[in-house]
């Protein structure tokens, strides 16, 4: 081949894989498509869904109430994206990155010629401005513990405009998906605040929304206090469907506040709102499937739900110092015969009316990663149960119904659990039920949410029963609640050192389940975790609930998670039918 | 005692019970296990907790944070609400104009239906009046979140009033005018109807017991019409009782408008009052309290004058 046969092959070659990148839209300084999309989706109409509060804030940094986040998935961007649908890591803002051999540096290439929604070019400058300014103590933010491996930052540096150097402290095996976290902010609007320290006082609820510039796909046009956010699609958004169709595909979104769930389904029911803010409730289902058969909505199921309630008892000894029933709680045969007492086919029947799947720890199902189905189980067997008691000391030496030790300590506990929440009133109810046959009492107290958090804290009760919302599915997002130093260890917060040998095996397991890099060992490790919990029982999981969504007939597309917000999560996917809503 | 001497006294008296209400409302918000701090205790180290009392003041001794909030009344500053990290009174003055809104609408609709059944009740024995007072009977007994849920869920089923909030979009002038209109129904007889069915039963009992004075047989016997002795000697003096209880109305307005504002979404202080209470957010608790008592001072107040303006024996009772 001589040399201009050469020169035209080359040409050829690089032609076609220029035609090649062009064809998948991936050419660089192009926003290209993520995911496939069902191709006939018309563009145009006006989503309207519910909140149940007010924004606090329209700063995600410094504000973490589920109205602000719900607003922020609409308005701002992330360099990567967990797949609420998939639970898995996808790019976002960031197009690639690669990972240095020891695990510890991510180097992410930012997509080319991104703007942010009032036309601004976004730079690898914004990610570092927006790590600073949740690192810098003045702005108080509410993601800077969320972003920290052990108490210490990540380090981010930008070589160049579009590359971002995130370098992790030690070892962390969620990696980039840490990131999730990072909701990035224009340094062009906020940087004054940040270096005036005012950042906890900006983009509040009074700022004009023409200041509340974002990379998501809609931008916020007004805010009636108590009424509802408006939102408009955001000219600069970068996204395309797989057919080339610009993202989003509504023209706007419309979030209507209504604080009573009662209120929200009536106003789905008569086409006020198209979606509502989160999951529907146990006794809701009946309704809802009644108004899918008139074909005034569709319940769509995201999943199993990944929070299954739970019940634990309170094993500070402190607490129990002067209590002998604080002998057989310390035992974890008590709690194994707790366990072993409780029907939970019945209870998911009972309280979930079917529409749930017994559960024997704090993984559900619907935690497709680290869900383990070969967990030790306690299977309903009151003989069982009834055996572990007696060989603690506490049988029937009465006539009352209820065990006692030789002391006469009777074997009645009295379980807080909130106030107005159905499921677990109910859920309460039955468990009191089944400890009864047992013979061991329990009272159930409903508290308000605020009191009973207090009394979790001051240490203060016997049992509790109520929701424990994870932030991630990833365990070591999570270590908060399997440290024995977490604040959400809930059965005993924040110890110093671990108050029981198993506590700390399972400190040291989650410590190199969370600095491990391979995907296998930190399953095996976590499985581990798991048996130890399942051994000593700490806290009891019955059932986790199947996620029912309701929405009305015109909205297209939907792609739920079992996460809140579970449909707003991909708003710019979210198309609806031309008809709006009868407000 | 005059009337303008009245009015200054009924003044001076609301000050202190407006006083009153919103500290003992703070004092009960404090007292109240948990604070701004524990929503998000679970998320929190200790340390960053105790930074974020201290930050919002709650680590004070409590005598401490009241004469702070005092000093601030003073100035007509009632505080920073944690919940929405904006001052108290610019998020009560937003809303106590909603919360007035749907108050008066519903007085008015109370009073245009309750005082004219009540004068036909009164002074009639028909099957139609035995049927009004059996309604009112029944609607006197069902409290207003059952009031309020019944009438969003006939709305939802019928389609007949928008079911919830207060406007369907940004609108101005004439456009929100309407808009609000549309909205009203559901609130406003969620609220009225208890009201209405309290003063048919004053208004009927007074009615009653006017046409049983002396005068309106005297009227009679000068060969009056009953209907023209009714309207011009019997109803007439059978007010005064219906206005006495204006006042105690006006109580139940804005206690009402609490749990109506929650169900049908109306933006009023009611609601602000719940987000305050939720997230332990106690200078938006105290304000709300503050607006609530000043409301029904300047109501009672009002109704007061009204009354004693109509019927000056009152001037005279308290005179003796």
């Amino acid at each position: 081949m001589n040399r201009q046969s050469r020169f035209l092959l080359v040409a050829v070659i690089v032609l076609g894989l220029s035609a090649l990148f062009w064809w998948n839209g991936e050419t660089p300084g192009r926003p290209g498509p993520i995911q496939s999309q069902t191709p006939a989706i018309a563009r145009g109409g006006t989503l309207v869904a519910s909140l149940r509060s007010e924004p606090r804030s329209f700063n995600r940094l410094v504000s973490r109430d589920a109205a602000t986040d719900a607003l922020t998935l609409l308005t701002q961007g992330r360099l990567i994206r967990v797949n609420r649908a998939t639970q898995q890591v996808e790019p976002w803002l960031a197009e690639r990155w690669t990972t240095s051999p020891d695990g510890l540096t991510y180097t992410l290439t930012l997509r080319q010629g991104l703007q942010w929604s009032d036309g601004t070019p976004f730079t690898s400058a914004d990610v570092v401005f927006t790590i600073g300014a949740v690192f810098d103590p003045a702005s108080k933010s509410v993601l800077a513990s969320g972003l920290e491996v052990d108490g210490k930052p990540l380090v981010v540096t930008a070589p160049d405009a579009l590359t971002v150097v995130v370098t992790f402290p030690q070892p962390f095996g969620p990696g980039i998906r840490l990131l999730d976290n990072l909701v990035i902010v224009p340094k062009h609007k906020l940087q004054a605040a940040v270096a005036s320290g005012t950042l906890s006082q900006a983009w509040t609820p009074t700022t004009p929304p023409a200041e509340v510039v974002g990379m998501g796909p809609f931008v916020l046009t007004s805010y009636e206090p108590g009424q509802r956010l408006t939102f408009t699609r955001n000219p600069h958004y970068w996204r395309r469907d797989d057919t080339g169709q610009p993202l989003p595909y509504l023209d706007g979104v419309v979030f209507e506040i209504v604080p009573d769930q009662n209120a929200e389904l009536l106003r789905l029911q008569s086409g006020q709102i198209d979606m509502t803010q989160q999951q529907l409730r146990a006794e809701d289902y009946a309704v809802a499937r009644d108004l899918e058969r008139k074909g005034v909505l569709v319940m769509q199921e995201a999943g199993v739900g990944l929070d299954p309630d739970v019940f634990f008892f309170n094993l500070r000894p402190a607490f129990w110092a002067h209590d002998p029933r604080g002998k057989w709680l310390a035992a974890d045969a008590f709690r194994q015969a707790i366990s072993h007492a409780v029907d939970r086919e019945a209870y998911a029947n009972t309280v979930f009316l079917g529409a749930a799947v017994p559960v024997h720890g704090p993984i559900s199902p619907g935690n497709k990663d680290w869900f383990w189905p070969g967990l030790p189980r306690y299977s309903f067997d009151l003989a069982k149960s009834r055996a572990l008691l007696d060989g603690l000391g506490l049988s029937n030496r009465d006539a009352d119904p209820w065990l006692e030790d030789a002391s006469g300590t009777e074997a009645r506990f009295t379980v807080l659990t909130y106030r107005g929440n159905s499921s677990l009133e109910r859920g309460a109810q039955v468990l009191k039920e089944n400890l009864a046959a047992i013979g061991v009492d329990l009272q159930v107290v409903p508290l308000e949410q605020g009191a009973l958090i207090e009394r979790m804290l001051a240490g203060r009760f016997d049992a509790i029963f109520f929701y424990y919302v994870a932030s991630d599915t990833d365990p070591a997002l999570q270590r908060d609640f399997w440290l024995s130093s977490g604040s959400g260890h809930i059965w005993n917060m924040s110890q110093p050192t671990p108050a029981t040998p198993w506590e700390a095996e399972i400190d040291a397991l989650m410590t190199r389940q969370a600095a491990s890099g391979d995907a296998a060992e930190r399953v095996r490790l976590f499985r581990d975790v798991q048996r130890v919990f399942s051994e000593h029982v700490p806290a009891l999981y019955f059932a986790a609930p199947r996620v029912f969504l309701a929405m009305s007939s015109r909205v297209r597309n939907p792609t739920p998670g079992v996460n809140r917000p579970q449909l707003l999560w991909s708003a710019d996917t979210l198309a609806v039918t031309p008809a709006a809503p009868s407000r | 005692m005059t009337l303008a001497r009245f009015v200054m006294r009924r003044a001076a008296g609301g000050v202190v019970f407006a006083l009153v209400v919103a500290s003992l409302t703070l004092l009960l918000a404090r007292l109240v296990p948990g604070d701004a701090a524990t929503g998000e205790a679970l998320v929190m180290s200790p340390e960053e907790r105790a930074a974020l009392r201290a930050e919002l003041g709650l680590d004070r001794p409590l005598l401490t944070q009241y004469g702070h909030w005092l000093q601030g009344l003073a100035r007509f500053d009632l505080g920073q609400s944690s919940l929405f990290k904006r001052p108290v009174a610019d998020l009560v003055g937003e809303r106590a104009l909603n919360t007035a809104l749907l108050a008066a609408a519903a007085l008015v609709v109370a009073s245009l239906v309750g005082i004219p059944l009540g004068r036909f009740t009164g002074a009639n024995r028909g099957l139609l009046a035995q049927a009004a007072r059996t309604a009112s009977i029944a609607i006197l007994s069902m409290p207003p979140l059952l009031s309020a849920l019944l009438l969003v869920f006939i709305a939802a089923q019928t389609g007949w009033f928008p079911v919830g909030g207060m406007t369907s979009g940004r609108l101005d002038g004439t456009a929100w005018f309407i808009d609000v209109l549309r909205h009203l129904p559901v609130p406003v007889l969620a609220l009225a109807l208890p009201l209405a069915a309290t003063l048919e039963r004053v208004q009927a009992r007074a009615m009653a017991e006017a046409m049983g004075q002396p005068f309106v047989d005297a009227s009679r016997a000068r060969g009056l019409s009953r209907d023209r002795t009714l309207r011009v000697h019997a109803w007439p003096a059978s007010l005064a009782p219906v206005l006495g209880i204006y006042g105690v109305l006006v109580g139940a307005l804005f206690s009402g408008s609490f749990v109506v504002e929650i169900v049908t979404s109306w933006p009023g202080l009611g609601r602000l009052l719940f987000d305050g209470l939720r997230s332990r957010d106690v200078w938006l608790v105290a304000g709300c309290g503050a607006a609530g008592a000043v409301s029904l001072a300047v109501g009672t107040t009002v109704a007061d004058v009204l009354h004693a303006a109509l019927d000056p024996r009152m001037l005279e009772r308290r005179r003796t």
